[in-house]
């Protein structure tokens, strides 16, 4: 905010920096996030959404196979993950200064409007199953129209702020969510769950197929990352470390996806929203711990509200560089203000939502584009790289 | 507006905040107080296709005296919705389904009500299951007048036969989920109710043959017999002293299809229960003389069904760590001789093998598969299971394993 307020304050010369730093971030720091902060990032936003309603639907279409097609997606977004860690280790800029140098202005700016579209739209499906989970799991009588209010004062929060503060805030609650995954994993291990339940798999291949094909709106999870491009300080093993958090968040969501497959792999007709793993106790017989679970859970759910902030705030830097501002409260509140309808007048419905998330269209759009935002990022920083050697050449060779 | 104005505003708004989710509860959400509500502990169902019956027990929160007593109430529906929407009406106020913490089953509740039970209302899915004999009403009466007279307040009793005795118990998403295996099996324990006519039947040990009952498995499910209280109706002085919990209702895709005596139902637990814990006694014959009853104390056991489907074969496998006890064994203990521990074992073994080829046996009489051998022909064997399988014609070996401790 100051160093916007003092931007503005400067005059003309000042305004024409103010456009071209217009999407960074709202200090002059470049370097805002370390390389544990990337790497505690990247461990939750391996696992967060996937771990909320995506089992559900893939246990109702495919029985218990859905483990499966969960963990197919997380190997996909793994798969996206490495051109963006490249492209972190090797572009010393931003994505959106990346983007202006090798598209040009205009063809930067078409570039970010489809990026925005695709996180406005990943915001919205995490915003829609952070209501769906606290309204059918925590809250008795819950009113969308008002508790959307409460996440969004958060949302609002995390896009007025920088990237700094949202990694850091992370990284403060990243051991807290561990320690409760941790507590959750023993539980399964240790109330006799009949894991063996998710056999035969896949033995019917046709819902296994469409399952599979139905459910591709949850992957791009590691797109956000992009903001990281730049602005990360990395270490000599920073990469290991950050690959290593994304298979390990990986390997706990396909986990407890495939303790619901096996809860829930005879009854499929019988899951809903309510079910899911903050009443994994309910799904052994002869547990003996109590509710120790909704503690847990509820302090793991924290992880998708930083899933959703890290999109809010990618929607915001976006639109940011689009109309080449950065007023970041306005654009915060506008933001909101967009989340708000679409939920509280279009997804308010989960019927809604549900045929929106599993429609044809954003399962075909929706892998397209997590792939072709690492992939964009990666070719602009070898053809920016390649650029710059060439006129650092040249003015060496002078 | 300089940033430490925006910052103070801030700090206030969030003060403000604070200060509304605080008290919003005694403000804005005053019907939501707890005496406003009336808390379900055990949920009974009858029914069958016409009618759903409902009975609860319930306690209302009030404000000065913690909670009323235990009552219960009983209302009906044309379907589950309906009967839940009429004991909000009865009670008067919205019951809360989320803390009950047991569902007696009825003699003629056909599956699919339980189905709905668990997708449809707050009950949650680890909720305890159990079976009366015939009306859960009736039972759900005497289980009430009992946890008056002995003031119990937790109606989760039969979570001690999950974890300390040897009966197989079952949760709602268990006994569904069994259901909807390849078996299509699913088991619940039978509670019935002892009064002070009941004399003759009390006592007996967990290893106890148990058919002194006359209660044939395999076969119909029997109505209840003269020893019963009659459950809730019979006020006439006779007060239920005890609950039994020996026998095993079976039920298939269409409802209950037959209750096991003790000694099958025992079997079952073996195989198919998570049951850790439990007494057996066995006769131990020992130098040419058969000592009866030599009590031991199942410390752990591993139970698996290995299927083998170019034979169509099925091992039942269990290994038992039991820790014998009790003046018999100590008689025995006192020889000194290894041959007394490998009568024991014996014994035992025979004992086990025995509850479980009666369990085999009943439920092949009446093609239910409790002990889950059909499921695992299907989890290992999928195209064998749709090709070929047929529970009648598969070969069961049983190869049980003592170890003392």
């Amino acid at each position: 905010m100051n160093s916007v307020s003092q931007q503005q304050n400067s005059g003309t010369a000042l305004g024409s920096e103010t456009e071209k730093n217009a999407g960074g971030t709202n200090t002059r720091e470049t370097k805002q996030a370390s390389g544990k902060q990337l790497v505690a990032i990247i461990f939750i936003l391996a696992m967060a959404t996937k771990m909320f309603l995506l089992p559900i639907f893939l246990i109702q279409s495919a029985g218990r196979d859905g483990y499966i097609i969960l963990a197919i997606y997380g190997a996909f977004d793994l798969i996206t993950l490495v051109p963006i860690l490249i492209t972190i280790r090797k572009s010393d800029v931003d994505i959106f200064e990346l983007l202006s140098s090798v598209l040009g202005k205009v063809g930067a700016k078409i570039a970010v409007v489809i990026i925005w579209l695709f996180m406005f739209f990943k915001l919205n499906t995490a915003v829609a199953e952070i209501l769906t989970f606290y309204g059918t799991n925590v809250l008795a009588d819950f009113d969308t129209s008002m508790m959307v209010v409460v996440l969004l004062v958060f949302l609002a929060a995390a896009g007025t702020h920088t990237l700094r503060s949202l990694s850091r805030l992370n990284e403060l609650l990243v051991p807290i969510i561990v320690i409760c995954l941790a507590v959750l994993v023993a539980i399964v291990a240790l109330t006799g769950f009949d894991l063996a339940n998710i056999f035969p798999a896949v033995a019917d291949k046709k819902d296994f197929s469409f399952a599979l094909l139905k459910h591709p709106t949850w992957v791009g999870d590691f797109t956000p990352l992009v903001l990281f491009i730049g602005r990360t300080k990395t270490k000599k093993y920073t990469w290991c470390f950050a690959a290593g958090s994304g298979v390990i968040g990986t390997a706990i969501a396909t986990f407890f996806a495939l303790a619901l497959s096996a809860a829930f792999g005879n009854v499929p007709a019988l899951v809903d929203a309510t079910t899911n793993i903050s009443n994994i106790l309910q799904f052994s017989v002869g547990n003996v711990y109590g509710r120790l679970d909704m503690f847990s859970s509820v302090l793991w759910s924290v992880s998708v509200f930083i899933e959703a902030a890290l999109f809010f705030y990618a929607t915001c830097r976006c639109t940011s560089f689009v109309i080449g501002k950065n007023a970041h409260f306005i654009i915060s509140l506008c933001t909101c203000v967009a989340v708000y309808v679409v939920q509280v007048f279009a997804l308010t419905d989960p019927m809604i939502f549900s045929l929106t998330v599993t429609s044809y269209p954003s399962a075909i759009i929706t892998p397209i584009m997590a792939a072709a935002i690492p992939c964009l990022a990666l070719v602009c920083t070898v053809i920016y790289n390649i650029k710059h050697k060439n006129k650092a050449g040249a003015v060496g060779g002078r | 507006m300089t940033t430490q104005k925006k910052l103070l505003i801030y700090k206030v708004l969030l003060f403000l905040f604070a200060f509304f989710i605080a008290f919003m509860p005694a403000t804005a959400l005053r019907n939501k107080e707890v005496n406003s509500r009336v808390i379900v502990g055990i949920l009974g169902l009858d029914g069958g296709d016409e009618k759903i019956s409902i009975t609860a027990q319930y306690v209302m929160p009030t404000e000065t005296q913690g909670s009323t007593g235990k009552d219960t109430v009983t209302v009906e529906g044309e379907t589950l919705d309906e009967a839940v929407e009429a004991l909000n009406t009865a009670l008067g106020r919205r019951v809360e389904l989320g803390h009950c913490s047991m569902v007696i089953v009825g003699s003629d509740v056909k599956p699919e009500l339980l189905g709905s039970l668990l997708s449809a209302t707050d009950v949650t899915a680890d909720v305890w299951m159990s079976a009366a004999q015939e009306k859960a009403e009736d039972l759900l009466g005497d289980l009430t007048d009992f946890m008056k007279k002995t003031g119990a307040t937790d109606a989760d009793f039969i979570a001690y036969s999950a974890r300390k005795a040897h009966i197989a118990t079952n949760t709602l998403l268990g006994f569904l989920s069994d259901l909807g295996s390849a078996s299509k099996t699913a088991y619940l324990p039978l509670v019935e109710m002892q009064d002070s006519g009941d004399k003759e039947q009390g006592g007996e040990g967990g290893g106890s043959s148990g058919d002194s009952s006359g209660e044939s498995s395999g076969g119909e499910e029997q109505s209840s017999g003269g020893g019963e209280s009659g459950g809730g109706k019979g006020g006439e002085g006779e007060k239920p002293t005890g609950m039994k919990v020996e026998k095993l209702a079976v039920y298939g895709e269409h409802g209950r299809v037959c209750v096991l005596d003790s000694t099958s139902a025992r079997g079952v637990a073996w195989v198919s229960a998570p049951v850790e814990k439990g007494t057996v006694c066995s006769d131990v014959e020992y130098e040419g003389k058969i000592i009866k009853g030599v009590c031991g104390r199942l410390l752990k056991k591993y139970a698996t069904v290995n299927v083998d489907e170019k034979n169509g074969e099925a091992t039942i496998k269990i290994k038992a760590y039991i820790e014998p006890h009790g003046d018999k064994f100590n008689s025995l203990f006192a020889t000194n001789n290894k041959s007394a521990d490998a009568a024991l074992i014996a014994g035992y073994k025979k004992k086990i093998q025995g509850e479980v080829e009666s369990a085999y046996k009943d439920c092949l009489a009446v093609n239910v598969d409790p002990m889950f051998i059909g499921r695992e022909f299907y989890r290992y064997h999928p195209d064998y299971f749709k090709s070929e399988y047929d529970y009648s014609a598969v070969k069961v070996k049983y190869d049980i394993e003592i170890s003392l401790k």
